[in-house]
């Protein structure tokens, strides 16, 4: 067949270059004008050297000419690029070097139709993007400001002319509503919203919103129970007219104890982008960042599935702490992750199965459980949980980034299933994001099954949140101090402050039950601050009756991150008038990795201040002996399940002791003080003493006492 | 005359071609057209010991659609991260961006904060900014509609190559 046909269908826009030799080539095809224009070296002539008219094509060659010398069949591709010829005409271009039959070739190919498509779609894409970029960033800003101002609760009244400007002056719709959904302010721009579609609304805005959230979201309930924040679109019908898109955004408005003060709506119209999207029908199906379906395609195929009426387990899928890998690793990264993620996630899934992008951090997966069987018997949790774990594991292998360094993630995974659970697809979801926001409370990957019991002990937590709040409110927490004792004196040198809950009938809940609740609601802040604050007075109570002894106070991760921490303690301190030396904070060492910038900036603010610091249950988590010599630490505390082990007979100990006789010379060389914690017996005593460890707390030689009770004991035993 | 590769760096829709276009022909258009791929530029520097020809490579937007490529930095002799005054994620992207070049390219990276005709959006405070431009050789503020700060800022790339 004629190549001229070839070249009038623009199969063969191409020019084709065989390598003679390190850098010689020969034309083999041309059919183009413009090769003589881009290259004139290659004109008149049967070999030619390129003479540096294009750039960026012998930049290409360094890799082209690795492919060459390797002699390894295949080829390298160039990348688009463009030219502009003396004739002013632009050219869009891409290279393909190859090895073929023991023989190089360098293809240069004139991109037309390919190039026009790719760049129209990728202009709505971007163009998306940056609308998106701009929305997203409009509500973050006024989420932070309202936050900042809202939070102030004794100064609120002060602030309202600033929140009223700051309200009035955005383009985005806000409502501002307390507690219980009722509407305290709307800016001019909420009430805008709908003057462009000339209708009355039956509601206010507000109601609106919130009708719409409820009818077209199954986390309604979950987000205002549990006071959390949701991101989301809500779809206006308004027919036969056209309606509306807007983009919401809920957000809590808490105040310095982590109550609920306030809830914020902002609110976008982002019809305009979805009228974008509609011009390309892959991104009004597909997530463009991982190609998988998208949350309006994943509900059509969810409503499909329930037709067939074949039992399926609905998984709904959120990324561990991705906010934390977005701020440590950047949002290119993150969005990379995603990527990979979903690749991996897609690798698991059957054919059967399938998978959607229904959010920034969200995947959905619809298991199809054995097809024969319309009733669901007790082996398809293990289905479910077998194919869980392998999602699990799939993500949880490290992702390798540019840089070098490498990340892992980790899956709260909630699921519901059909038809034992529901048979209506909002309901499954519903029970399903119910079943994530459970799994969401443990600290490594898991799976958690919609149940009744899940529910319950959903509802549980809310209350006993409810009572926490309360506690920090009405202030119902008690200090204790356990002794610290050098045990070759018998002398308490210092003391460790251990906060109680004590409840209206006089009961008391240990830190264990509660901490962890304060720890992932935020109110560890203010508790936190109260310890410090309780501490602080007992120093100077101390000072009074010259009793002046160092207390230790234990530090949150949550804490750590507060920006207003140390300001709060050097204020505490003044103004209880304590030498800064007589306070210890203590970290654990997941405190440390975590958060090794902020922890480093804060524990030289501390050192430089005088306050000592001592890392708690070492040995229990991970420990990087370089992060004990690069931070400002001053002792290190043996976590008392290494004590414990401590047997009468020395001979029963296995590893153990070596453990502690470990950390005793290695803080003896890092120049580190060391602490064994839970000391009970006498035989733990003689061991520690026998191996230079001199200073111990535990039940052996106190309890945690109420301050008089300490006081008393200080008395005695110094 | 001695010839230098300047790549041109951001995020999508910073205005990293239109600053080139001013730049090189002096023109602006207000219409966003997305850049595929790379378009490579000339322009001589006439400093008054001597003249440099500085090739600029414009670099298609660093985001989700495109990665960042280093080998487009192979062979450079400064970059310029572009970002955008009236979006701050594009300074945050951008940031990432310097710190993925200064992996593979011992070179110097220039700032543009963009888009000066237009009211600032982006909410950083001063000290926020100074800590952001720190690593950074020198920025500048510029508008590739107006044309400020662009000319002085190749005129400065220029210089430190040079010297």
């Amino acid at each position: 067949m004629d190549t001229s046909l070839f070249h009038d269908l623009g199969l063969l826009d191409c020019v084709i270059f065989k390598r003679i030799e390190p850098t010689k080539y020969e034309v083999l095809y041309n059919a183009q004008d413009w090769l003589f224009e881009l290259l004139p070296e290659t004109k008149s002539q049967k070999s030619f050297r390129f003479a540096q008219n294009s750039l960026y094509l012998e930049d290409f060659l360094i890799d082209a000419e690795a492919l060459w010398i390797s002699k390894q069949p295949g080829s390298v591709d160039s990348g688009i690029w463009s030219e502009t010829l003396p004739s002013r005409e632009l050219l869009q271009l891409e290279a393909s070097a190859m090895v073929c039959n023991q023989q190089e070739y360098l293809v240069i190919h004139k991109l037309k139709d390919k190039f026009t498509q790719k760049q129209q779609t990728l202009q709505i894409a971007r163009e998306l993007l940056l609308s998106n970029d701009k929305i997203t960033e409009q509500h973050e800003h006024l989420h932070a400001q309202m936050d900042e101002l809202l939070s102030q609760s004794e100064r609120t009244k002060a602030f309202q002319q600033p929140i009223i400007n700051a309200l009035e002056q955005t383009d985005l719709g806000v409502a501002i509503l307390d507690s219980n959904l009722q509407l305290v302010k709307g800016n001019p721009a909420l009430q805008t919203l709908f003057n462009d579609t000339h209708i009355a609304l039956k509601l206010p805005v507000d109601r609106l919103i919130l009708e719409l959230f409820k009818k077209q979201y199954p986390e309604y309930d979950r987000v205002f129970s549990t006071r959390s924040a949701w991101t989301g679109e809500l779809c206006w019908l308004n027919p036969p007219e056209q309606g509306k898109w807007l983009k919401v955004a809920i957000h809590p408005i808490k105040n310095a104890d982590q109550a609920l003060q306030y809830w914020m709506f902002s609110v976008s119209d982002v019809t305009q982008i979805k009228f974008l999207l509609k011009r390309n029908e892959k991104l009004t199906h597909f997530d463009v960042l991982t190609d998988l379906p998208n949350r309006q395609y994943f509900w059509q195929q969810l409503e499909n599935k329930i037709k067939k009426n074949r039992p399926f387990y609905l998984l709904y899928i959120d990324i561990k702490n991705f906010k934390r890998i977005n701020e440590v690793h950047g949002h290119l990264i993150g969005d990379q992750l995603i990527k990979d993620l979903a690749k991996r996630l897609q690798s698991v899934t059957r054919v059967d199965d399938y998978i959607a992008r229904i959010g920034g951090t969200e995947f959905a997966i619809i298991m199809e459980t054995d097809y024969f069987r319309k009733q669901f018997a007790s082996t398809d949790q293990g289905q479910c949980k077998t194919f869980v774990q392998e999602l699990i594991r799939a993500s949880e292998l490290p992702f390798y980034l540019e840089s070098g360094s490498q990340c892992e993630i980790g899956l709260n995974v909630g699921a519901s299933a059909f038809p034992t659970d529901s048979n209506d697809a909002e309901e499954l979801m519903k029970y399903a994001d119910l079943a994530v926001f459970a799994a969401k409370k443990q600290v490594k990957s898991s799976l958690e099954f919609y149940s009744k019991k899940l529910v319950d002990a959903s509802l549980k937590r809310i209350e006993m949140e409810d009572a926490l709040q309360k506690a920090v409110t009405n202030k119902q927490f008690e200090l204790f101090l356990q002794p610290i004792i050098d045990i070759s004196s018998s002398k308490i040198v210092k003391a460790e402050t251990l906060i109680r809950w004590r409840l209206s009938d006089g009961s008391i809940i240990a830190p264990d039950e509660f901490i962890p609740l304060a720890e992932q609601t935020g109110l560890i802040v203010p508790i936190g601050k109260w310890v410090i604050a309780e501490a602080c007075r007992f120093l100077n109570e101390l000072k009074k009756t010259h009793q002046e002894i160092k207390l230790s106070v234990n530090l949150s991760p949550r804490q750590v991150a507060d920006r207003q921490l140390l300001d709060f303690i050097k204020t505490t301190l003044t103004q209880q008038d304590i030498s800064p030396e007589l306070l210890e904070l203590e970290l654990t060492e997941g405190v440390l990795i975590d958060n090794y910038d902020k922890v480093h900036y804060l524990l030289t603010e501390l050192r430089t201040l005088g306050i000592s610091v001592s890392i708690d249950d070492f040995g229990t988590g991970y420990s990087s002996l370089s992060y004990l010599q690069k931070l400002p630490i001053d002792h290190i505390k043996i976590d008392r399940s290494f004590t414990m082990s401590i047997q009468d007979n020395e001979q029963d100990q296995g590893g153990n002791s070596a453990i502690i006789l470990a950390v005793i010379a290695m803080a003896k060389s890092l120049k580190l003080g060391v602490i064994a914690e839970g000391v009970e017996t006498d035989s733990q005593k003689e061991f520690l003493l026998r191996n230079q460890c001199h200073i111990a707390q535990g039940y052996l030689f106190s309890r945690p006492l109420p301050f008089n009770e300490f006081c008393k004991l200080l008395n005695t035993k110094n | 005359m001695i010839q230098k590769k300047i790549c041109i760096l951001g995020a999508s829709g910073v205005g990293k071609t239109s600053l080139i276009k001013q730049y090189v022909e002096g023109i602006f258009s207000e219409k966003y057209l997305t850049s595929i791929g790379v378009k490579i530029d000339k322009k001589i520097v006439d400093l008054s010991s001597e003249k440099v020809q500085l090739m600029i490579w414009d670099i298609e937007g660093i985001d989700r659609y495109c990665g960042f490529q280093a080998k487009y930095l192979r062979g450079a002799s400064a970059f310029i991260i572009v970002t955008d005054r009236t979006r701050s994620q594009s300074l945050i992207e951008g940031n990432e961006i310097f710190n993925m070049a200064k992996e593979v390219a011992d070179i110097p990276g220039i700032l543009a904060l963009n888009k000066k005709d237009l009211p600032t959006t982006w909410h950083w405070s001063d000290s926020e900014l100074a800590d952001i431009k720190h690593p950074f050789a020198k920025s500048f503020d510029t508008s590739a509609k107006s044309g400020e700060g662009v000319e002085e800022m190749f005129s400065y790339i220029a210089k430190i190559l040079t010297e």
